[in-house]
């Protein structure tokens, strides 16, 4: 039997783990639920802002937080960019599989040149404060992994003031709602679409970053990533942002408590067997509701 | 004409990259000094993208269509073992600079040769006489081991394990983790609950320096740590913010060793590539010295199977000068010699056993980091 000690240094970090997953699911499920894109290269965006983070590092020397102030308006303009010139020529009928492919070359594409720009040799920030922690009750926190955490709970506490409490964002939720009702409306969906893609990717700016706090990065990292991500987000309704949420922080909590007792082998399969018992029982997801019609 | 293919791409393409230099240094040098029985020596590289399927066909190739004179072996105890099949089957001499796993030498290979000083489980064996050798009240009464799910990387901690074991020492934490792990918070929380005396990884590169990094952060402060690969990396200190005091690592190569072929692979090597050559590069050198001294013996260098014969007969019998030492091997490629220890001291990595070989005392327990 582990101790409690341990038990609960593993719920510790089981919450911080779940919340860095549900930043980097958040953008995920937003391309989904905006427009029935599965977008395979969200991780390698991942990847590619954690490379952006240490490179200013490396040269500048400055705090990887900051190169946010360039990254997000960047990815966001990558996003709105991508959605406009290349996902709306994919016709709608088969856009979902399509967008599979689509973003499939994107991921191969951001993987090749970040190889050819940095070589595939690992790397890691090298931050003053990369191995300092913290006492809480008895348990080890590290402060990489709580500055990471407060940056997944700041982007998602932001995602949802703005989804709920804009003009845009009510426009978005209309887009996701029903699309033709949206165009009733006056919404130009073709527009709220592009930016919602842009915030998706956005997203992906704020969680590479906080990843690249406390991972060695190298360029075929992503690969890792995106199973783990499409099965929280399955797992939480697709589409549904408080669902990725609960089902990144569920599984992450899971994943670190099954770590006592199972091997790391096993307790990483978690998200596989709830991906196939979501698949298998309640395909439209456990904590979102209906595939894609709520925020 | 040498054929070899490489994981230039994909997975291993790191080391891989530092085997193909390893290779061209030697050959670079060879070539400068007149080449081989008087012929020039031409290397044949091939790209296999990391991957078991396509190194067969490599070496179908490299030996049926391009049909060159020698092969020389591949990186990676996953790649080697297919290729090694493929040069069996063609009775060639297989020398290979990185398969050090133990089931390598279990496949029943008459014509392979590690070219290295040690198999994987002997890279800790001084550490383990050493360890075993100490009074019982300084001696770690507790290890937690951490490994990768990697035959390599699993093997060092094993053979260690192991001897410890046998020795009476405890094993408290016994992890397995799979290649791909990115999260070590959890594996290091439950090294850090166990309070062991001593921590071992069987590590490769950047899995070690993450679980160095979680342990740190979790303020676990073991009285030995021993990881394979990782601390003896050049970028080691630098990922791990230089808490790197008294860190243990086995390692088959230092550019300082003073043999007489490495002073001069260190300097012709650096002079090529303007930086010196890591244990990669030397393991693959230590390839070409080995076929070479063959060659040179058996007086032949051909796909003849007479020819091919005579050169793993000779390697059999005989023991070959490298830039690792001296190596000869026993009746299944296996190198009779054992990795040196390096510890981290004052902010650099130093020789610390075998005695003979030592520039700084073991620091036992280590710093706090």
């Amino acid at each position: 039997m582990p101790s409690a000690s341990l038990v609960f240094q593993s719920v510790v970090l089981g919450v911080l783990l779940g919340g860095l997953y549900a930043l980097l699911a958040a953008g995920l499920t937003l391309y989904f639920g905006v427009m029935r894109v599965v977008m395979i290269a969200h991780s390698a965006f991942l990847i590619l802002a954690a490379y952006l983070a240490w490179y200013a590092h490396r040269e500048t020397g400055i705090d990887p937080l900051l190169t946010l102030v360039v990254t997000v308006p960047l990815f966001f303009a990558a996003g709105v960019a991508m959605q406009r010139l290349l996902l709306t020529r994919l016709r709608p009928a088969t856009l979902t599989m399509m967008s599979v492919l689509l973003t499939f070359s994107v991921a191969l594409t951001i993987e090749g040149l970040l190889g050819y720009a940095f070589s595939g040799t690992q790397r890691r920030i090298r931050l003053g404060y990369s191995s300092a922690g913290f006492e809480f009750l008895g348990a080890r926190i590290a402060a990489v992994k709580l500055i990471a955490f407060g940056m997944a709970a700041l982007a998602l506490l932001g995602l949802y003031v703005l989804m709920k409490h804009s003009r845009f964002g009510q426009a978005l939720r209309a887009t996701i709602q029903h699309r033709e009702a949206a165009q009733l409306l006056g919404i130009d969906t073709d527009r709220i679409a592009g930016y919602g893609f842009g915030l998706g990717l956005a997203t992906a700016a704020v969680g590479g970053t906080a990843l690249a706090l406390d991972t060695t990065i190298y360029p075929s990292l992503h690969w890792h990533w995106i199973g783990p991500l499409m099965a929280i987000i399955v797992v939480g309704g697709l589409g549904s942002v408080p669902g990725a949420a609960i089902a990144a922080m569920t599984l992450g909590m899971l994943q670190s408590l099954l770590q006592l007792e199972l091997s790391t082998t096993w307790a990483q399969t978690v998200f596989y067997v709830a991906l196939f018992a979501t698949l298998a029982f309640r395909p439209q997801g456990f904590f979102g509701g209906r595939l894609a019609q709520r925020f | 004409m040498i054929g070899v293919s490489l994981p230039l791409t994909g997975d291993f393409s790191e080391p891989g990259k530092g085997v193909e230099r390893g290779y061209k240094a030697w050959a670079k040098i060879v070539n400068d000094k007149g080449g081989l029985l008087g012929r020039k020596v031409e290397l044949k590289i091939l790209d296999d993208q990391s991957n078991a399927d396509r190194v067969v066909s490599d070496y179908e190739q490299l030996i049926g269509r391009d049909e060159v004179d020698l092969v020389f072996g591949p990186f990676s105890t996953r790649l080697v073992v297919p290729s090694a099949r493929v040069a069996e089957e063609y009775g060639m001499l297989f020398v290979e600079p990185a398969g050090a796993a133990p089931e390598v030498f279990d496949q029943g290979f008459k014509n392979l040769f590690y070219a290295a000083p040690a198999v994987a489980n002997d890279h800790y064996n001084h550490l383990a006489d050493y360890l075993l050798a100490l009074p019982a009240n300084e001696r770690p009464k507790t290890v937690a081991y951490a490994a990768m799910d990697d035959p390599f990387a699993q093997g060092t901690a094993y053979g260690l394990k192991e001897k410890l074991e046998k020795g009476g020492v405890k094993t408290v934490v016994d992890e397995v983790y799979p290649p791909n792990t990115t999260d070590f918070g959890s594996i290091a929380a439950k090294i850090a609950d166990s309070k062991a005396d001593m921590v071992v990884g069987g590590s490769q590169y950047q899995d070690g320096v993450n679980l160095i990094v979680a342990l740190q952060q979790l303020d676990y402060q073991p009285k030995m740590a021993a990881f394979s690969t990782a601390p003896t990396e050049p970028e080691f200190a630098k990922a791990i913010g230089n808490k790197t005091e008294g860190i243990l690592a086995p390692t088959g190569y230092t550019q300082k060793a003073d043999y007489p072929s490495n002073k001069e692979f260190v300097e012709k090597y650096t002079k090529q590539f303007g930086k010196a050559p890591e244990e990669d590069e030397a393991n693959a050198y230590t390839t070409g010295q080995v076929v070479a001294a063959a060659v040179e013996a058996a007086d032949c260098a051909s796909q003849d199977p007479e020819c091919q014969s005579k050169l793993v007969d000779w390697l059999r019998g005989n023991e070959v000068e490298t830039v690792v030492g001296p190596l000869k091997w026993d009746d299944k490629g296996r190198p009779q010699s054992a990795h040196m220890i390096q510890q981290w001291i004052d902010g650099e990595i130093q020789i610390v056993l075998p005695e003979a070989q030592k520039e700084a005392d073991l620091v036992h327990p280590k710093p706090a980091w």
